[in-house]
């Protein structure tokens, strides 16, 4: 299995993963099912304290999954750093092994489990992405040339669903400008949207990976259309997992997340999938034996 | 404007425990427009505290309590009040509060008030945040609105993803700061200016404790 930059780079059709490491320090049942993943996908994420509830941190995980012989994107937020620490973490994962990191704002502290946190924001996605840029180039983010420069794959996060699109459009731009060499979207349903959205993509040189988020249940999909903005879970879709039922609902979501990588890689859409399932990790490759890959 | 929010009364009775009378001093600016330290309310703690026994000295309303020396020569006609009280309640914001700990330097000074924010007053006693005095204003790059103080991230280079029909993911009572910058800057044919990234902030520029002096113009002969 090649690594992300190399899949990306090759053309290949490329899948990532994600996994969320557990608040508290029993990591058996995540690295189990990191396990399931070996071989199955080109890289896997390992989300930064996810919506602001505090778990073990990404870049420790990082490594872990690497010394498995995955290859890790290490999610980095600004929420939890000011640009000191941001910069000390990028030069760690350089020399822990790690090859990318996924530069993001971060959900705000008032979504998480400690409220009343100091949110940082010293930076935010589009400065994070050229901070990378600066310390792959040998210079740390006030200029001060470094003892050897870190060597960083870089990718960011884009919602091709955003409404309003334009000004997200406008800092997807930003983001290609400060150094993004790859994208994961936020989860898309609705293909003839993402389709227009990657024709606007398409004009600049960048990879994008489409977000596929595993449906576990109508309710999942009735809670992401209310509560989660920037998801829009078509109402045929959610018609589709209520009729299969209490019992068949996760297999007919495996099913649809199966359909979509499918149609994304036989139309050539994006350039990969990136299948978030949210804790259900194990059941990834058979989604992917059903979209025909692997 | 300064906006403050009164204490609840009940912090401000534990503050005074131990203390009998008091002077309480009020501000006629911000505190007086945001209604805790107008006459009115000084005249409201008063009664509220004499009505759990505790004794007013005086009261008086300053002109502009954050001005050091011209409170201190206001309240030389309140001396005798302010000696016979232990302690001092002053109700503007903390700004004036500790004009009345650097005036009085052996009283007991208190805040009856907490400050919140600097203001607008969008409608009759009601106050958005626009402005967060960073030090460096770079609204000329974002259509005149504040994405330091008005996107809860402080965002400088365009929406995040939670983004949500030009409202905010943080909270349904706060619009989306980007979705404001965009649809300004469009109607005043600035995107372009929109695309150019913004640098980190200097943060050295909002280091506290700050301090101001106007360099005196030359003397005119
Ligand atoms: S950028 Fe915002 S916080 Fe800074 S001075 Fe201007 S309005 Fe105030
Ligand atoms: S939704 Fe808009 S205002 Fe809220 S944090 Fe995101 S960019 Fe800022």
């Amino acid at each position: 299995m090649k690594k992300l930059k190399e899949a990306l780079e090759a053309g290949e059709f490329t899948i990532t993963a994600e996994c969320g490491p557990p608040k508290g320090t029993d990591i058996a049942e995540m690295l189990e099912h990191a396990k399931h993943l070996l071989g199955k996908i080109n890289a896997i994420n390992v989300t930064d304290n996810q919506s602001a509830v505090v778990r073990i941190g990404s870049l420790p995980v990082c490594r872990l999954l690497s010394e498995m012989g995955h290859d890790p994107i290490f999610q980095l937020t600004c929420r939890d750093r000011n640009r000191l620490a941001i910069q000390s973490d990028l030069m760690g994962a350089h020399i822990l092994g790690i090859k990318n990191v996924l530069c993001m704002t971060g959900d705000h502290v008032s979504a998480g489990d400690h409220k009343t946190a100091k949110p940082v924001y010293d930076l935010e996605s589009v400065q994070l992405l050229q901070t990378v840029a600066a310390l792959n180039g040998g210079h740390d983010l006030a200029g001060n040339e470094m003892k050897g420069a870190t060597n960083l794959y870089q990718g960011a996060v884009v919602t091709p669903e955003a409404n309003p699109l334009e000004p997200q459009m406008l800092k997807f731009e930003k983001k290609v400008k400060a150094g993004a060499n790859f994208f994961q979207t936020q989860a898309i349903y609705d293909m003839d949207n993402f389709k227009r959205f990657m024709d606007r993509a398409r004009k600049f040189n960048v990879k994008v990976l489409a977000g596929i988020l595993l449906l576990k249940n109508a309710g999942m999909a009735n809670f992401l259309n209310k509560f989660v903005p920037g998801i829009t879970v078509p109402q045929g879709l959610i018609d589709r997992l209520k009729a299969a039922g209490k019992e068949g609902a996760l297999d007919c979501g495996m099913d649809i997340a199966a359909e979509q990588v499918r149609i994304i890689k036989e139309q050539g859409i994006a350039d990969g999938a990136h299948v978030m399932a949210i804790g259900l990790e194990n059941k990834v490759p058979e989604i992917l034996k059903r979209a025909g890959i692997a | 404007m300064i906006v403050s929010k009164a204490k609840e009364r009940q912090d401000v009775i534990n503050m005074l425990e131990g203390v009998s009378s008091v002077f309480l001093l009020g501000c006629s600016e911000c505190a007086s427009l945001c209604g805790t330290g107008s006459p009115e309310a000084l005249a409201e703690m008063k009664e509220s505290l004499e009505s759990i026994g505790k004794k007013v000295t005086g009261m008086f309303v300053a002109k502009t309590g954050c001005q050091v020396l011209g409170t201190k020569v206001e309240l030389k006609a309140n001396k005798e009040e302010v000696d016979a009280a232990d302690a001092i309640l002053v109700m503007s914001c903390g700004a004036g509060t500790q004009s009345m700990v650097e005036v009085f330097k052996d009283k007991k000074v208190y805040p009856a008030n907490d400050t919140a924010f600097l203001g607008n007053m969008t409608r009759f006693q009601h106050f958005d945040e626009r402005c967060s005095m960073c030090g460096e204003c770079i609204i000329d790059k974002t259509g005149g609105i504040c994405p330091v103080t008005t996107c809860p991230k402080g965002i400088l280079n365009g929406p995040c993803g939670g983004t949500n029909n030009g409202f905010c993911e943080v909270s349904p009572d706060i619009e989306c700061a980007w979705a404001k910058i965009y649809a300004r800057m469009e109607r005043t044919g600035e995107l372009e200016k929109m695309k150019q990234i913004i640098p980190p902030k200097d943060y050295s520029k909002k280091l506290s404790p700050k301090v101001f002096v106007i360099e005196k113009k030359k003397e005119e002969k």
